[in-house]
This record gives C-alpha cells, sequence and structure tokens, in this order.
C-alpha cells in the first residue's frame, strides 16, 4: 500500500509535513518518536479514521488495528469480541485465543479479565481479521516490563504465522528490535519520517 | 419492610378520614372501594375495559419509542440534523398534552388512530430528548474500531451502539410507559367508547367516587405489574455485563 500525505493540520497549524510511505504484505515498519509529535495522527490516517486531509492512502491490502487501549465490547463475551467486529468464524477465533492464552477466558466479559488478558484479547481481533497489514498505536504503553516482553514476543509470533505487515507506533525502541521492525523517526514540527538521518 | 407499613399507614388514614368525613358518595372507605373492584372484576367488565386501555398504550408506547429512539439517534449523530430539528423538538415539548390530544381528534377524526397518535406524539420527545443526550456520550474510541474492523450499519447498531443506549431506552421506557397510560386515560376520557378512561369519564358524570377509585386502583395495579414483571427484569438483563462475576 501507499501512503502520501502532504501535510495534515489542525485547527491552522501542521501536525505532519510531507510524508511518503510504501508497505507490502511482510514488511514491518516502527514509528518511532516522542509523545505528541503526531504519531497516533499518522496511524489514525493510514487506518483511515481520519480523511481529512490532502492526499491519499492507497492499496488493496486489509488492514487490521490494534488500538492503544484494548477498545472491547464491554457487553461481549471474549468469543463474541472476536467474531462480531471481524466477521470470523469460531474456528478461527477459538484458535487465536488459544495462540494468546485465553483458551479459558471464551465466556467472559472483558471487566472480568486483566488489562493483560484484555490487550491479548484486542490482539487476537487483530489477526482474526486476516490483516495484510497490521497497524499497532503504542500497544504494550501501560503494562509492566515482564508482561510488555510477553506481548511483544506473542505479537512477533502471529506475525510470523500470519506473514501479516507490521506498521508500528511507540516511543520505545526496543520494542522494534525485538519485532525485527524498520524503525523509521517521526520528529520535525511539522513532524517528517526519518531513515538513518535522511528525510523520506 | 417500611415499604407495607408505609401501605399499612396509608391505607389507615384512608379509613380515618372516609370515617371523619362521614360521606360515603365523596369521600368511601376502602371497602367500599374493595367492592367495587371485585363486582368489576368478576363481571369481567374491567378486563374488557382495562385490555382496551393496555392496547392503547402498548401501541403508542411502541409508536413512541421507536419513532423517539429513531429521532434522538440521528439528533445526537447529525449536527445538522440536530440544528434543523431541535427548535421543533423544543415547541413539541412545551405543547400541553390536552392541546395535542384535541387537535388529534378534530383533525383525524375520532377514531382510534387520532387516539394512539396523540398519545405517541406527546411521548416522541421526552423520548427523543434522552436518546439524544445518550447519542452524544457514545463511546468514540469504540466508534473507531467498528469503523477499523468494516463493521457493518447493522452490526455497528446492534453490537456497539444498542448496548451503550441501553440505559437510556430503559429509562425512557419506564419514564414514558407512566406518562403514557395517564395520557391514554386522558385520550379516552374525551373521546373514546371503551377504556379505563371512558369508565371514569361516565362515574364521573353520575358523581361515583368510589367507582372512579376502583377502576384507578385496578389500573395502578396492572401498570404496577407490567413494570415488575417486564421492564426491570429486562433491564437487569441488559446490564449483566457491567457486573464482575457471573
Amino acid at each position: 500500500m501507499r501512503i502520501d500525505i502532504q501535510r495534515k493540520s489542525f485547527g491552522g497549524s501542521d501536525v505532519l509535513g510531507r510524508l511518503r510511505l510504501d508497505i507490502r504484505r511482510g514488511q514491518r515498519i516502527a514509528v518511532l518518536g516522542p509523545s505528541g509529535v503526531g504519531k497516533s495522527t499518522l496511524l489514525r490516517i493510514i487506518a483511515g479514521l481520519d480523511r481529512d486531509f490532502p492526499g491519499s492512502v492507497g492499496g488493496d491490502e486489509r488492514l487490521s488495528v490494534v488500538f492503544q487501549e484494548p477498545t472491547l465490547l464491554p457487553w461481549r463475551r471474549a468469543l463474541d469480541n472476536i467474531t462480531i467486529p471481524t466477521g470470523c468464524d469460531l474456528a478461527l477465533a477459538s484458535d487465536l485465543l488459544k495462540r494468546v492464552g485465553l483458551q479459558d477466558q471464551l465466556d467472559r466479559f472483558p471487566r472480568q479479565m486483566s488489562l493483560g488478558q484484555q490487550r491479548r484479547l484486542s490482539l487476537a481481533r487483530a489477526f482474526a481479521a486476516r490483516p495484510d497489514i497490521l497497524l499497532m498505536d503504542e500497544p504494550f504503553a501501560s503494562l509492566d516490563p515482564d508482561t510488555a516482553t510477553r506481548m511483544i514476543d506473542l505479537t512477533g509470533d502471529l506475525l510470523d504465522h500470519s506473514g501479516a505487515g507490521l506498521i508500528l507506533v511507540t516511543h520505545e525502541a526496543r520494542e522494534p528490535v525485538r519485532l525485527a521492525a524498520r524503525p523509521l523517526l517521526l520528529r520535525g514540527d511539522p513532524a517528517t519520517l526519518h531513515e538513518d538521518g535522511q528525510t523520506i | 419492610m417500611p415499604g407495607i407499613l408505609s401501605l399499612v399507614a396509608m391505607l389507615v388514614l384512608w379509613v380515618v378520614v372516609a370515617r371523619i368525613s362521614d360521606d360515603p358518595r365523596t369521600m368511601p372507605g376502602p371497602e367500599a372501594v374493595a367492592m367495587r373492584l371485585w363486582q368489576i372484576t368478576v363481571t369481567g367488565e374491567l378486563w374488557f375495559h382495562a385490555g382496551m386501555t393496555l392496547f392503547r398504550v402498548l401501541a403508542s408506547f411502541a409508536l413512541a419509542m421507536a419513532v423517539g429512539v429513531a429521532l434522538g439517534l440521528w439528533m445526537g449523530r447529525s449536527r445538522t440534523a440536530d440544528q434543523w430539528l431541535n427548535p421543533g423538538l423544543v415547541i413539541a415539548l412545551n405543547v400541553p398534552a390536552l392541546v395535542i390530544i384535541v387537535l388529534a381528534y378534530i383533525w383525524i377524526g375520532l377514531n382510534e388512530v387520532a387516539a394512539i397518535l396523540a398519545v405517541a406524539l406527546n411521548k416522541i420527545p421526552v423520548v427523543t430528548v434522552m436518546l439524544r443526550e445518550g447519542t452524544r456520550a457514545l463511546r468514540p474510541d469504540l466508534d473507531d474500531m467498528a469503523t477499523a474492523f468494516r463493521m457493518s450499519r447493522a452490526a455497528r447498531l446492534r453490537h456497539v451502539v444498542m448496548p451503550q443506549l441501553a440505559p437510556h431506552v430503559a429509562a425512557a421506557a419506564r419514564a414514558g410507559i407512566s406518562l403514557i397510560w395517564k395520557i391514554v386515560l386522558v385520550v379516552e376520557f374525551l373521546g373514546r367508547s371503551n377504556g379505563v378512561g371512558f369508565k371514569i369519564h361516565l362515574l364521573f358524570s353520575s358523581f361515583d367516587v368510589a367507582g372512579v377509585l376502583a377502576w384507578a386502583l385496578a389500573f395502578v395495579a396492572v401498570m404496577l405489574a407490567i413494570d415488575i414483571v417486564v421492564l426491570r427484569p429486562w433491564e437487569a438483563r441488559l446490564s449483566r455485563w457491567r457486573r464482575d462475576e457471573d
């Protein structure tokens, strides 16, 4: 898919400058940058949640999102939280729940689960949509270091297994290393993408 | 327990007032009213007229909830719709129920359609306002999630939007049903030839207070039963997911 953003502004001031990025199924990219630089804005644009900008985001790839918060349906049980949004079948849903270690939690409501479990459920949901490219918005933030490491490894396994690509937005430099993702830096005002000190 | 004691206290007060007034025609005691209640129950009169009233209550309730929920959802979601419809809504909220009823009977005729429509029109603005507030409080993060996963409109409405609106729908329903049956009685009083309101009209003409009280109490009991048997269990079922443990 091709992402071509001329700029993105909020209330007259540009947050993102000219950005161009190509990504294919199987490629892994990490967008690094400090808080408030516009990483989440960029991810929302790529996910199609924000179309109010000059430029285009195009391609046939199927996308799926892991949000910063688990963003589950509190009134639906774990299994339904996978099948309802993604429309996937029960077999795939139970298989994914097993992979993220939630096979005993199928009938639980989200608030009966710990934050770590909710995040794994959200990860399983994202893979249930059979994405070509997975979009992740700081999904490991606010987890304790051990849980975060386990989540990162789990994400890596699921990416290997499904062959999906990845655009990960984070401010933690160790995450792209562990996930073998190509690190790009988002910085400046308005922010642009940089790789090895070069603007791209 | 205090609830039961309070009911007993009210009953005692009634007996005392009836004794003091010593005028069974204008202030009949509970035993006279109970006798009438028994009479209209065994003759079957109660079931026919209460049934007609209940039918009107349910029909106008269903109409008011359906239209009110749809309008509230629309106005809560779309700024344009809200800006265009809000003045009409404010006016509708402030038109007296009696005016709507009289106009409906004049314009549509003294028939069932006019009666049900008049009651529904009285209730729709209230439901709309409650649902508009509920819709404005919908969680934007779940909206994003539904968009990101390309959920269909129907699935979105059923699994994302309606569960969030359920407490508002339930509140509107419970507030609605008690308002509606009171308006239905007025509608029947003014222009129907059956129903509890019609009976009260007849009894009012003959100044039969015991009869009026008997019919009123009977219908209060019916509406309370609906609240306890239908509405409360439904509300409890909808909020199951809020509990920590099953």
